[in-house]
């Protein structure tokens, strides 16, 4: 967390007008100078009771990278009506004497206020900035309940790894793409990918070595114990960008064999997680003559990229691959606006894959 | 066959979240023993590593006359790297990258050196995959500049083949005047086209730099009084709180006019009053900067008096200490008249900027650190208001360090009866909207320079450009035997005020 944590006392219900007072207030520091408010966006995230410290802590570190308005949403439609409102800001001094503030709203929604979260959030985002919604926990795209607060929204995250089971997660992602009345959507999964995409993009960038890409005959993903839906997103993207098509699936998840056709001689793509105590993740790509691979050791920030012809390692990389707690993620997330055609895709080829 | 391999190899990086990689190279720097390498370049190539951004082919290849061997010249970059970069230090990621670093003693003034230095290239094209693209990085002594590239000439070696690019980089300065930019220019495109020649100044690497560009070209509401209709006048600083820093010897042969207003105001100056270039792109955007460079009304020299203040800092205070004066700086000259302060009034004779003074100053052991850009526009032609005496003219200012951002002075009413009008400042810190981690400016340029974007270099007419407007002013005052002094800590000597004081103005406290 970046700076210093000022809380509200109080709490209870609040009008909207309250909420702003106070959370100008907030923003004065002990000399009664005002810090200035930086916003580049507005966050609301939605959670129960039993994830709400996590997502409360990840939300908060953010106030460094992305400066925002969050609304925190914890809900609880089963319980009795009832709304409570906590406030913070998070205040980092800069030069000059001056400090930068960012807010956030925490709020308690039970019974049926926790139905109707959009009239909760919407009057409380601040005008003509993006709004982003991290839907933490399973939804169904169909419900009004999730269909009016995600219509608030100019992008939804998602964490597919939270779900039972990837499939649904992906399922109804997929169902909320599909809807011309909802925003596009992304996944915390997808976006630890990033740099291990990046790398592998990196071993075929050389005009030698993009040759390689039309003779892949075998991938391998190792992955992280609750890794499966990274795992299946990553197969996506290499089959969707390849244009390699499914053929067959096998195996028992989260173990499966793929074999797609597309390349001379088909692709055969084996996922499984690594054994348990293990502390490597990896993907290797082998074609005749060559193996490419990215490797992680799970203790280490960093991945190590090698090219090897015939068993002898003609080019290497290392390179930092970032963090991958749900803080660090979410700000990957909120870098990307609009629909990102990559994800896309690769979440239909892994949906294609989950229902073979 | 070649076409569906790129197809594929596009595909997956065709995407936003992954960017274009470089095209597998091997750079090459001569004078690597030098405080530039350890300090500058190998950190930038090392966070380039760190984040993913360098090709997995490339190589550097340290030349210089010191006695090393590859082993010793990492060892030494280790060092530097560790006291010297911005953020943690990895040792998986300096083991990987270290690999790809190595060292040819030789002296670049010598032709058997060029011949040792392609056998290299050659087996590091064919064992680490460096593709046959070069990258001839001048971080040596600026004699050795000319003599570096007619060496390279000779030897063939700034010569492009079988789809493969050589780039020369030069480091500033471009000269120490009109004509000695003008031989260096002619040196270097004897061997090298002006598209294979980077000339760099590290300053446009700064985000801060650049976000001049966003401020103007992103914010339409900006543009209708970008003019001569609405400003009143422009004021540019440089200040510096630090003296020369033990950089007696350098300073003494450069002086302020060279160090800082040759390169680095006259980039901002171009920035303020350039035209907004068709494209982001290399030829558009310098083509505009040259155009505004070559508008600036030329200097007479007999009238250089008129329009221009020197000074040179004496002893003084500084945030609670005591300085000494320049001329009791090591190395410095008991008798010095080196300049540590330099202002300017020009005119940008255009359509847009007629009879609009663009005041720029720079100095050393001025009371604090601050890079600006002040728009002072033109008061309301009449007020409504009796008591508006508080209300001054509007003042855009762009903070480029320390804290980067816009601040626009506006009039307001003071809250209670009747209607007294006072100024505020409205402020934005740009820091405080993104604060996402600000890339080293050599990060930017060497990413830049192996991506084949000059956008943010030098072209040789730019350089030559911002000579011409000084050169009458050099040769005014390198026959002056007698600078005015101001003390350390104040903002410059009394000439200075005079200066903006004759048109009825004065200098901003920034």
């Amino acid at each position: 967390m970046i700076g210093e944590l000022r809380r509200a006392g109080g709490g209870g219900r609040m009008s909207v007008e309250e909420v702003e007072r106070e959370l100008a207030r907030l923003r004065m520091g002990e000399d009664g100078r005002l810090g200035l408010r930086a916003s580049v966006l507005n966050l609301i995230a939605v959670t129960g009771e039993e994830t709400a410290p996590r997502v409360a802590e990840a939300v908060s570190r953010l106030a460094g990278e992305h400066p925002s308005r969050t609304v925190l949403l914890i809900s609880d439609p089963a319980g009795a009506d009832r709304v409570d409102v906590r406030l913070s800001a998070f205040c980092t001094p800069r030069g000059g004497g001056t400090q930068v503030c960012a807010e956030q709203i925490t709020i308690h929604a039970e019974g049926a206020p926790a139905r109707h979260l959009e009239s909760i959030a919407g009057p409380l985002l601040i005008p003509d900035l993006p709004v982003f919604l991290f839907y933490t926990g399973s939804f169904s795209a169909s419900s009004p309940e999730f269909s009016r607060i995600a219509r608030l929204a100019d992008r939804l995250i998602v964490d597919s790894s939270s779900w039972d089971g990837c499939g649904s997660a992906f399922g109804a992602v997929a169902e909320v793409l599909s809807r011309p009345d909802l925003p596009p959507a992304g996944d915390l999964q997808w976006a630890t990918l990033t740099p291990w995409r990046t790398l592998i993009a990196e071993m075929f960038a050389s005009p030698e070595r993009a040759g390689e890409l039309s003779g892949i005959e075998e991938v391998e993903i190792r992955h992280a114990p609750d890794g499966e839906c990274r795992a299946l997103l990553l197969a996506g993207w290499l089959a969707s960008s390849l244009g390699w098509r499914l053929e067959a699936a096998s195996g028992s998840p989260p173990a499966r064999e793929l074999r797609f056709s597309g390349p001379p001689g088909g692709v055969r793509l084996r996922m499984e997680p690594a054994a348990p105590g293990a502390r490597l993740a990896r993907v290797t790509l082998r074609s005749p003559g060559c193996e490419f691979r990215v490797s992680r050791s799970l203790d280490r920030p960093e991945a190590r990229a090698t090219v090897s012809r015939g068993g002898r390692v003609v080019g290497e990389s290392t390179a930092h691959v970032g963090r991958f707690d749900m803080s660090a993620m979410l700000a990957e997330e909120l870098r990307c606006r609009g629909r990102d055609a990559a994800y896309e895709r690769a979440l239909g080829a892994a949906v294609e894959v989950l229902g073979a | 066959m070649s076409g569906v391999r790129e197809e594929l190899r596009d595909a997956l990086a065709d995407e936003r979240r992954i960017p274009r990689p470089p095209e597998p190279a091997a750079m090459v720097i001569f004078g690597a023993s030098g405080d530039l390498t350890a300090r500058k370049l190998v950190p930038a190539l090392y966070d380039l590593a760190a984040a993913r951004r360098l090709p997995m082919g490339f190589a550097v290849v340290g030349v210089s006359r010191t006695k090393m061997s590859h082993e010793q010249f990492r060892q030494r970059l280790r060092g530097s790297l560790e006291r010297h970069r911005a953020g943690g230090f990895s040792e998986e990621v300096w083991e990987s990258f270290s690999r790809s670093i190595f060292y040819l003693p030789g002296d670049s003034r010598r032709p058997e050196t060029y011949g040792e230095l392609r056998g290299l290239l050659e087996r590091l094209d064919a064992g680490r995959g460096t593709g046959g693209n070069r990258i001839f990085y001048l971080a040596s002594s600026p004699s050795l500049f000319s003599p570096t590239v007619e060496r390279l000439g000779e030897a063939g070696m700034s010569r492009e083949g079988g789809g493969s690019y050589v780039r020369l980089v030069v480091e500033k300065p471009f000269g120490r005047d009109l004509e000695s930019a003008r031989r260096l220019n002619a040196d270097l495109l004897r061997h090298f086209r002006e598209d294979q020649i980077y000339r760099i100044d590290h300053y446009l690497g700064k985000e801060t730099v650049q976000n001049i560009l966003a401020l103007r070209f992103a914010n339409g509401i900006f543009e209708p009084v970008w003019n001569q209709h609405y400003v009143d006048h422009v004021q540019i600083t440089v200040a510096e709180d630090i003296g020369i820093e033990g950089r007696g010897a350098f300073y003494e042969e450069a002086g302020a006019l060279r160090d800082i207003v040759q390169n680095h105001m006259m980039q901002l100056l171009c920035l303020t009053a350039m035209e907004p270039p068709v494209a982001f792109d290399a030829e558009p955007v310098r083509d505009e900067k040259v155009k505004v460079l070559s508008a600036v009304r030329p200097i007479p020299e007999e009238r250089v008096e008129e329009v221009a203040v020197r000074g040179q800092y004496g002893s003084g205070w500084i945030w609670g200490e005591e300085v000494r004066a320049y001329r009791e700086e090591e190395g410095v000259a008991p008798d010095s008249a080196t300049e540590t302060y330099a202002a300017l009034k020009l005119y940008v004779d255009n359509w847009r900027w007629a009879g609009v003074p663009f005041y720029v100053r720079t100095g050393k052991r001025l009371p604090k650190k601050v890079t600006e850009i002040a728009i002072r526009f033109k008061p309301t032609p009449h007020t409504p208001f009796a008591r508006a005496a508080g209300a001054e003219p509007n003042v855009l200012v762009i903070r480029i360090q320390p804290e980067e951002g816009v601040s626009l002075k506006i009039g307001a009413k003071i809250p209670g009866s009747g209607f007294e009008v006072g100024s505020v400042n409205m402020d934005l810190l740009y820091g405080t909207a993104f604060l996402e981690e600000v890339p080293e400016a050599y990060q930017r340029l060497l990413l830049d320079l192996m991506l084949g974007d000059a956008t943010l270099f030098i072209r040789a007419d730019e350089a030559e450009a911002a000579w011409s407007i000084l050169d009458p002013v050099l040769r005014a005052w390198s026959g002056a035997e007698d600078v005015p002094v101001y003390p350390a800590g104040s903002w410059g000597p009394a000439e200075a005020d005079d200066l903006l004081r004759r048109d009825g103005r004065g200098w901003r406290r920034p």
